[in-house]
């Protein structure tokens, strides 16, 4: 009975300390807080999130987030599938040299890259574009999916394999028809590591984007200025944690096992 | 035992070239600029190694890698345990510990540059939740001008942010042990730090390898967060290794920010090298 309530108590601060400050930018970003007509500072009201729709600058940096996070997306699961693939059924030459790249770069500080990057990217034409960001965000999701599609390809037995080879599928029809299926779970769990980290990254997204193409993390940067209107930053920034809450309802029953990975 | 095909290189081949082109081909051109004098891209000159005696000879890089390393040691100390011991304690909550999940998820996902602005607009003595009940306890946090406090804020704040990962990881180590197990100790009477140290801990030894290596690089280089709360102050107390990187590059000085990177890239290379031989990675065979 006491280690019943011991426990609660402590989940109880555990709740208190992870929901404080978010509870604060959500109570905040429904209240009015510039001097406004007719309305008196600290009053409840939805005007920061109709501000958000009324300013196309906000509403098309939600959509360019969502673009570069999704191409993202797609480059590491499309990119990462094959590899996770041949690492978790075959050796071959490099193999091991080949994790060691992915794990030092996964754990390169994007600062150390940012410099030589952006002059590629400008030379390429690749900056201020979605494109641009979903390509070099490849450089610590790439490693992530490919380690948590290697848990769940490995866990599928090798028998698997050969039955779909004698029955006639190739490589790729068996990994497109038979296996994406069976590893399902392990996909989603990527996708949502991959959407996750390129949701939040701000140095890559911040260089990458000098004109155009602005994130929505960079977006809520510029509102500050001379007399900030903090609601309607604290509305912005609730409004960009909502693909992130939905990503993890979407996943709840699996985060954990995603990371059950062989190390 | 897995069959040899060297074959497979070419289902490797799309991953490969990505990471060639985003990850080898700027590190090669960061070791060429980091070997010349850059005024601008039309104006440079060789001068070979100057640039890293520079750095590693001089005190201020002595004292942020000194800064770095203690803020890595603090960071690992408290959320490693801590993150561990919640793992344990979810674990016995039945259905209940997919919210639990679900909730130490939660900060994963709020915007880098967010954090900060989350954090100090929470702890602002006029406005603030945390600062207004502070200030009415009569506790002054002037973490603007004390180091110490202005610490305080920095590992709290960065454990508010990764601990989930740290719990997530253990928990999902844990989640793998059987119940025999726990029933086989519980026949042989053993304690709770016996279940610990012999079944709980080689189980989750290989995510915890995990966390412990991306806690330590990322909080070994923090930028986004330090920079937002203090740029570094008060008087240098919080001038962490990336920090003075991004100061070099925003002052225009390539060549010398271009030898600093190389130099922190070695460092995190030869802590990843040495964790890959701790762990045993490289012998990974199934």
């Amino acid at each position: 009975m006491g280690g019943l309530i011991l426990r609660l108590a402590v989940f109880a601060l555990l709740a208190l300390f992870i929901l404080l400050p978010l509870a604060q930018t959500f109570v905040l970003s429904f209240m009015s807080t510039l001097p406004r007509e007719g309305m008196v500072e600290g009053q409840w009201s939805l005007i920061n999130y109709r501000n958000i729709l009324a300013e196309p600058a906000l509403r098309e940096s939600i959509l360019n987030s969502l673009i570069y996070v999704l191409l993202n997306v797609a480059l590491c699961i499309g990119a990462g599938l094959p590899a996770a693939y041949a690492l978790s059924r075959y050796r071959f030459a490099g193999d091991r040299h080949f994790l060691f790249l992915l794990l030092a770069f996964r754990v390169t500080p994007p600062v150390v890259l940012s410099l030589p990057i952006f002059i590629l990217f400008a030379n390429l034409g690749l900056v201020n574009s979605p494109v641009g960001i979903a390509l070099v965000h490849c450089l610590f999701n790439l490693p992530i999916a490919i380690w948590i599609l290697e848990s769940f390809i490995s866990a599928v037995p090798r028998e698997f394999d050969e039955t779909a080879f004698l029955d006639g599928h190739s490589l790729p029809s068996f990994i497109l028809r038979l296996l994406v299926p069976a590893i399902a779970p392990g996909i989603g769990v990527a996708a949502f590591f991959c959407f996750l980290f390129s949701w939040v990254e701000v140095v890559f997204a911040r260089i990458l984007t000098v004109t155009a193409g602005k994130p929505i993390t960079m977006a809520i940067n510029a509102l500050f200025g001379f007399q900030t209107d903090i609601g309607l930053v604290m509305a912005m920034t609730v409004v960009s944690l909502i693909p992130g809450l939905g990503m993890i309802w979407f996943v709840r029953n699996h985060i954990a096992r995603g990371f059950a990975m062989r190390a | 035992m897995k069959p040899y095909r060297n074959e497979a290189w070419l289902l490797l081949l799309p991953a490969a070239g990505l990471m060639g082109f985003i990850g080898v081909v700027p590190l090669i051109a960061v070791f060429n600029y980091s070997l010349h004098d850059i005024f601008s891209l039309a104006d440079v000159h060789w001068v070979g190694a100057e640039w890293y005696e520079e750095i590693i000879t001089s005190d201020r890089f002595h004292a942020s890698l000194l800064r770095s390393l203690l803020f890595a040691a603090v960071v690992l100390s408290v959320q490693v345990p801590l993150g561990v011991g919640l793992a344990l304690l979810v674990r016995r909550t039945g259905r209940w510990a997919v919210m639990l999940l679900m909730l130490v998820a939660l900060p994963l996902v709020v915007p880098w540059n967010m954090i900060a602005m989350m954090w100090l607009g929470l702890i602002d003595p006029a406005t603030g939740i945390v600062g207004r009940a502070l200030a009415a306890a009569g506790v002054v946090f002037d973490w603007k001008f004390t180091a110490w406090q202005t610490w305080v804020l920095l590992v709290v704040m960065d454990t508010w942010h990764w601990i989930g990962l740290v719990v997530i990881l253990a928990y999902a180590g844990l989640s793998g042990i059987s119940p025999d197990y726990y029933r086989a100790a519980a026949i042989d009477g053993a304690s709770r730090v016996a279940v610990f140290r012999f079944i709980e801990l080689p189980k989750i030894a290989a995510p915890l390898g995990i966390v412990l290596l991306l806690r330590f690089v990322d909080s070994f280089m923090i930028y986004t967060e330090a920079f937002a709360i203090n740029a570094g102050g008060p008087d240098m107390a919080t001038h962490f290794l990336a920090i003075d990187l991004g100061e070099e590059i925003k002052g225009f000085s390539y060549g010398s920010a271009a030898a600093r990177s190389m130099v922190y890239f070695l460092i995190v290379i030869t802590v990843v090298w040495a964790f890959v031989r701790i762990s045993g990675l490289s012998r990974q065979e199934a």
